[in-house]
């Protein structure tokens, strides 16, 4: 009980927001994220036509879901790629450990997958004494700070550049002090460099897999993934099932919205096609389940399969750019997070971290109804009696409360009253984190209806 | 037009002023309103909580309230609690009758603009007004085009107000992120919700104007609780008020 009062979204917000700068500085360089992006979507006149279409698109990948898995495998199969199956986290574990063991491999290198990160695989496979080596800079950084990912794209942006500067000072040996970007990028592409010679087999996300082609697609920025995947001879791709599209043409679509929507960038600096292994190697995908079929089977949920990962709606959220990412109580943060996450919540806060304010609906680039989702898990969280806030004791309270006109307007009169005759200091523990926070309304003297009745009755 | 009032809790209890300037600019505007007796609450703060067994009895009473209740049309100056009517009428009662009163359903900007618009102002207004886009009214009711969509741009708020003679019309940065009011969030997730109030009372009064404007009471009462906590030179205002001063 009390890891899972600790958990809870809005405590863990709450310490968020204790410093004030950092929260500033948070929310605006995320802000300058969704800039970008309205800028970099604003200049393609199609916009709106390529949302709509990846939205279509994806719903029909998912409607004929088994149809396109199987033409993926038995194309991946003609092109030579070993394809294996686990239906959750562990056997996803189990499968790379197994291909690993059977090489003998002591260090891998890995690129670009949320995918690991939920089912937890760094830990399982360092526990077999296999070294797991994260390529991407802001992963890197991270877990050389130990720490999750904190945002889906840009997994470091809770730290500051001098934070980054203290931590490879200690664990890279460059200069103390040191925080300037580049000389720090410099100091990571060489420690890079050394563990993708060292490395013995190569593991990345996709983010796309192309059915008719048996290929699968993975967008970098620094070219990591092909680092990795061009040394050693063998290779494995880690994906969820809702990551197939049927041809090129639909991976082309979500190409031209992927980048724009996560960075502004027209497009990552790498999309690398992989469709076989080198000559000599080995390549694997392993095509992961973990919950999604049980989300397909709920026409609301199944929606939020139609993710294609880009942090849009990350970057827009004004409560995740106010909570940040360590306070939903998942490995995704922010709404996509709350979306695939609030059913594993055990703490039945996170669906209600939200406003409902719609803008991740709008920000993103499938058109996942984020609102109507997370409305959707608190309705079923309340359906399973796992309400939080008190409110399972409150909210019948309140419900015949405002189905009573007597109840209400005694109650409202009262209540007017006290704002009137109170002094505020009075009133503020009595109202709560209203006015923990904010001033308490000014009471008028008598309800609209009341005046309605004495100048128009 | 015969136009029926639909004057949710919070506006009725908290803020009857922004009732009363919206009877008075519909009447000055030539049309006769009434009063519908038994109206309480849209049932938004049970079921935006997910509570929908709790807010049922509360739902279907509004909905009786304008059963059978004879006008053109059911006008409403709160943009979220009519957002939520509409929903949650729909969710509980699918008789031909709940399909009449939803119909009539408008939000009192959408209905200056789409249904019977304004012909002239008779004063001007010469202040400069920070418009409030509140998400719901914006997103849910596409009173204007959000920013996050692409492609050509429509503003009805803006357009039912630029008419006004002598008005300045200016935006807060980050003009339609949302304001952290969102009902229970308020109380819920008091550090969020009060931080969001915060940045956007701020980003109000940054602008040098004299009110800021909005077309949804329960922001406004957020906002201005956050402007007065800060003591920021700004006030809140409903567009209903600011109308019926320029009539
Ligand atoms: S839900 Fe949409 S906006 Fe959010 S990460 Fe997924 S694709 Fe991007």
């Amino acid at each position: 009980m009390s890891t899972s009062t600790s958990n809870v979204h809005a405590h863990k917000a709450e310490i968020f927001c204790r410093d004030e700068s950092r929260v500033d500085w948070h929310s605006k360089a995320l802000w300058a994220l969704r800039e970008k992006r309205d800028r970099a979507a604003g200049s393609i006149p199609e916009w709106e036509q390529l949302r709509q279409i990846g939205s279509e698109m994806k719903l029909h990948t998912l409607t004929h879901l088994a149809e396109y898995l199987e033409e993926f495998e038995q194309n991946c199969i003609k092109n030579d790629i070993k394809v294996h199956w686990a239906k959750d986290g562990a056997e996803h574990n189990r499968i790379v450990h197994e291909i690993l063991a059977k090489h003998q491999v002591k260090k891998i290198v890995k690129s670009k997958s949320m995918l690991t990160e939920e089912c937890h695989m760094n830990p399982y496979l360092e526990e077999r004494g296999i070294e797991v080596i994260d390529t991407d800079l802001g992963e890197r950084i991270i877990q050389l700070a130990k720490m999750p990912p904190s945002h889906i794209v840009v997994p470091a942006i809770h730290m500051k550049k001098e934070e980054v500067g203290d931590l490879f000072h200690q664990k890279l040996g460059t200069d103390a002090g040191a925080s300037d970007p580049l000389y720090l990028t410099r100091a990571a592409r060489r420690h890079l460099r050394e563990q993708f010679l060292s490395a013995d087999a190569a593991m990345t996300g996709v983010n796309m897999a192309i059915a008719d082609k048996g290929a699968v697609v993975v967008c970098t920025n620094e070219g990591n993934a092909d680092m990795g995947a061009n040394l050693p001879k063998l290779q494995l791709h880690s994906m969820g099932i809702d990551k197939v599209v049927p041809d090129l043409d639909s991976a082309a679509v979500l190409l031209r919205t992927l980048a724009r929507n996560a960075t502004g960038q027209p497009i990552t600096t790498y999309s690398s096609f992989y469709r076989g292994p080198q000559d000599g190697g080995e390549m694997h995908v392993i095509i992961v389940d973990n919950g999604r079929t049980d989300m397909l089977k709920d026409k609301i949920l199944a929606e939020s399969l139609k993710c294609i990962r880009c942090g849009g709606c990350l970057n827009t959220c004004p409560v995740y750019r106010r909570s940040g990412g360590y306070s939903y109580n998942y490995t995704i943060p922010g709404p996509i997070g709350i979306a695939v996450g609030a059913q594993h919540d055990d703490t039945n806060s996170i669906a209600w971290a939200c406003t409902l304010c719609g803008s991740c609906s709008y920000v993103c680039p499938t058109k996942v109804p984020l609102d109507k989702i997370i409305h959707h898990h608190r309705r079923l969280k309340a359906e399973a009696g796992k309400l939080p806030y008190g409110k399972s004791s409150y909210m019948p309270l309140v419900g015949k409360f405002m189905a009573s006109e007597t109840a209400l307007n005694c109650s409202m009169a009262m209540a007017r009253t006290a704002l009137k005759i109170l002094p505020g200091s009075l009133l503020k523990p009595f109202s709560g984190a209203w006015g923990k926070y904010r001033e308490l309304p000014v009471a008028p003297n008598s309800s609209f209806e009341a005046w309605f009745k004495k100048n128009r009755g | 037009m015969k136009i029926a009032l639909f004057i949710p809790c919070l506006v009725n209890q908290m803020v009857p002023e922004v009732g009363i300037a919206t009877l008075e600019l519909l009447e000055k505007l030539g049309h006769q309103v009434i009063l519908p007796a038994g109206q309480t609450c849209c049932g938004q703060p049970m079921t935006n909580s997910g509570c929908f067994n709790e807010a049922k009895k509360t739902t279907l009473k509004l909905l009786n309230a304008f059963k059978g209740v004879e006008c053109d049309a059911i006008v409403c100056p709160a943009a979220s609690c009519l957002v939520a009517a509409k929903e949650n009428f729909h969710e509980f009662d699918d008789s031909p009758e709940a399909q009449a009163v939803i119909e009539k359903l408008y939000e009192l900007t959408e209905f200056l603009h789409d249904v019977a618009p304004i012909p002239a102002f008779s004063k001007p207004f010469p202040h400069k007004i920070s418009l409030q886009m509140s998400c719901h009214g914006i997103r849910m009711l596409e009173l204007a085009t959000p920013s996050e969509q692409m492609g050509p741009r429509m503003n009805k708020f803006e357009a039912v107000l630029a008419a006004i003679p002598q008005i300045d019309i200016v935006y807060p940065d980050r003009q339609d992120e949302c304001c952290g009011f969102g009902g229970t969030f308020a109380v819920d997730e008091g550090a969020v919700s009060a931080k969001m109030g915060k940045d956007k009372a701020q980003a109000h009064a940054a602008t040098g104007a004299k009110y800021a404007v909005g077309f949804d009471p329960s922001c406004l009462l957020h906002i201005d609780g956050m402007v007065r906590r800060q003591k920021l030179p700004i006030e809140t205002r409903h567009i209903a008020q600011i109308i019926n001063a320029a009539l």
